[in-house]
């Protein structure tokens, strides 16, 4: 389905629940009532065609959206990007990393694993953070940096020889092995997770829970990436031959 | 889930676009990775960069490059490729596929015909199972221990193609793609001892 502005953006919702946390991350919050997508964009003042575009990208996996990269800034995209790293880091993670605390104080036989666990995740996301990280002092100032000196073009002296040392493509390669070490984690829990004492009910339910957030949370960085693969580097790379094009 | 088989599609069309992908999603183990539709630019280094296993062509999707493409794509040893063929395909432009998918077969034939190309060799039919060999064992101990490849082979006075082949495997049937999953897996099941890697 192609997302557009005419729908209704609570029955957008109930075809796809897994647009959620991206109407979150616009500032909207739930309770918005009847309207169309349009309406309450132009009620709390956010950028129709780039909601759009994410809303798109986030629920087909098809979705290219190419026509509309133009009609909004990059430090729209930027904006979110950051939102969305801020709630990995700030409540996705931290809720992990209780479940997997809880599993350690609930076991009974097995605190030694579960330490291991333990130990595991908290290097995947020091690996994680050191890749937001990078994205957030690297890339993104760059970003916004070749924005204003193409909003200013006409102004020779903004022109900043530098911004044409840098190309988006050469950091958008990285994901890979924290996306394996997210996979191993999984693993090991479906498969290697030892036995409790069969009485041990609450255990059992906390690590479903904790795998499921574990599904969740990749599914989310895999869109998450689309999104940097599919309209930020595409944006930039646009805004990088104009700017070459001004020298 | 262990074993994958990444598998790149370049077809503009989208009707047989969805074709594909539908297939592709009956078969376990083959996970469509991108689609192209022909006309990017740089599409072979776009596709070779991402080391797939299969490619599935539609030399219609390619136009008049496609001979170029073809010719280095024909190149890449490690890359399987797929065409797929219209009844009045050329000669010249079907033979260069070994395995071909011909838009007149019904979809059982079809789904023969991708899984043969896609699981003939080590990766999909034979996808070993069941628990480590000794042999394995021993390499993932060294593994573990933070060695490299060349070092292990060195160690074990083994080949560095049969250790690469050993940890594949390892790969493979435990389900762990990094070296500290592996670590983790080794500590959990008594394989080394902790103060083996600290």
């Amino acid at each position: 389905m192609l997302i557009v502005g005419e729908m209704k953006l609570a029955e957008v919702i109930h075809h796809d629940y897994n647009l959620v946390p991206v109407i979150n991350r616009f500032d909207i919050p739930l309770g918005f009532g009847d309207g169309t997508i349009k309406q309450i964009c132009a009620q709390r003042n956010v950028n129709l065609e780039f909601f759009l575009s994410i809303l798109n990208t986030f629920h087909d996996e098809q979705y290219f959206p190419k026509d509309y990269l133009k009609s909004f800034p990059a430090s729209l995209i930027i904006n979110y990007l950051h939102k969305a790293h801020t709630y990995y880091l700030d409540e996705k993670i931290p809720q992990i990393k209780s479940m997997i605390s809880k599993l350690f104080d609930l076991s009974e036989g097995n605190k030694k694993t579960l330490n291991l666990l333990s130990n595991f995740f908290n290097d995947y996301c020091k690996e994680f953070e050191l890749h937001v990280a990078r994205e957030e002092k690297e890339v993104y100032p760059y970003v916004l940096k070749l924005e204003e000196a193409l909003d200013n073009s006409e102004n020779q002296t903004m022109l900043d020889k530098d911004l044409l040392n840098y190309s988006i493509r050469t950091y958008e390669q990285d994901h890979e092995d924290v996306e394996e070490k997210l996979f191993d984690m999984k693993s090991l829990i479906i498969k290697y997770l030892p036995p409790e004492n069969a009485n041990n009910n609450i255990f059992e339910e906390v690590s479903y829970a904790l795998l499921r957030e574990l599904f969740v949370l990749e599914k989310e960085l895999k869109e998450h990436s689309r999104i940097e693969d599919l309209i930020l580097v595409p944006k930039v790379e646009g805004m990088e031959e104009q700017f070459k094009s001004n020298f | 889930m262990e074993a994958v088989v990444n598998i790149y599609i370049v077809e503009k069309n989208f009707l047989l676009r969805s074709g594909l992908e539908g297939l592709i999603s009956e078969i376990p183990g083959l996970i469509l990775k991108e689609v192209f539709e022909g006309i990017e630019k740089n599409l072979f280094e776009k596709l070779t960069q991402k080391k797939p296993d299969v490619i599935i062509i539609d030399p219609d999707s390619v136009g008049d490059n496609f001979i170029n493409l073809i010719s280095k794509l024909q190149d890449e040893p490690d890359i399987k490729l797929i065409g797929l063929k219209r009844e009045d395909c050329p000669e010249n432009i079907c033979s260069r596929f070994k395995y071909q998918l011909p838009y007149d077969a019904n979809k059982h034939i079809l789904l023969e015909k991708l899984r043969e190309a896609c699981g003939s060799d080590a990766f999909l039919i034979k996808n070993k199972q069941g628990p480590l060999s000794k042999r394995e064992i021993v390499v993932l101990k060294e593994v573990v221990k933070g060695l490299t490849n060349q070092e292990v082979a060195d160690k074990l006075f083994l080949s560095i193609h049969t250790v690469m082949t050993h940890r594949k495997n390892i790969t493979k049937k435990l389900g762990i793609k990094t070296v500290s999953g592996l670590m983790v897996y080794a500590l959990m099941n008594n394989i080394i001892d902790i103060n083996e890697v600290v």
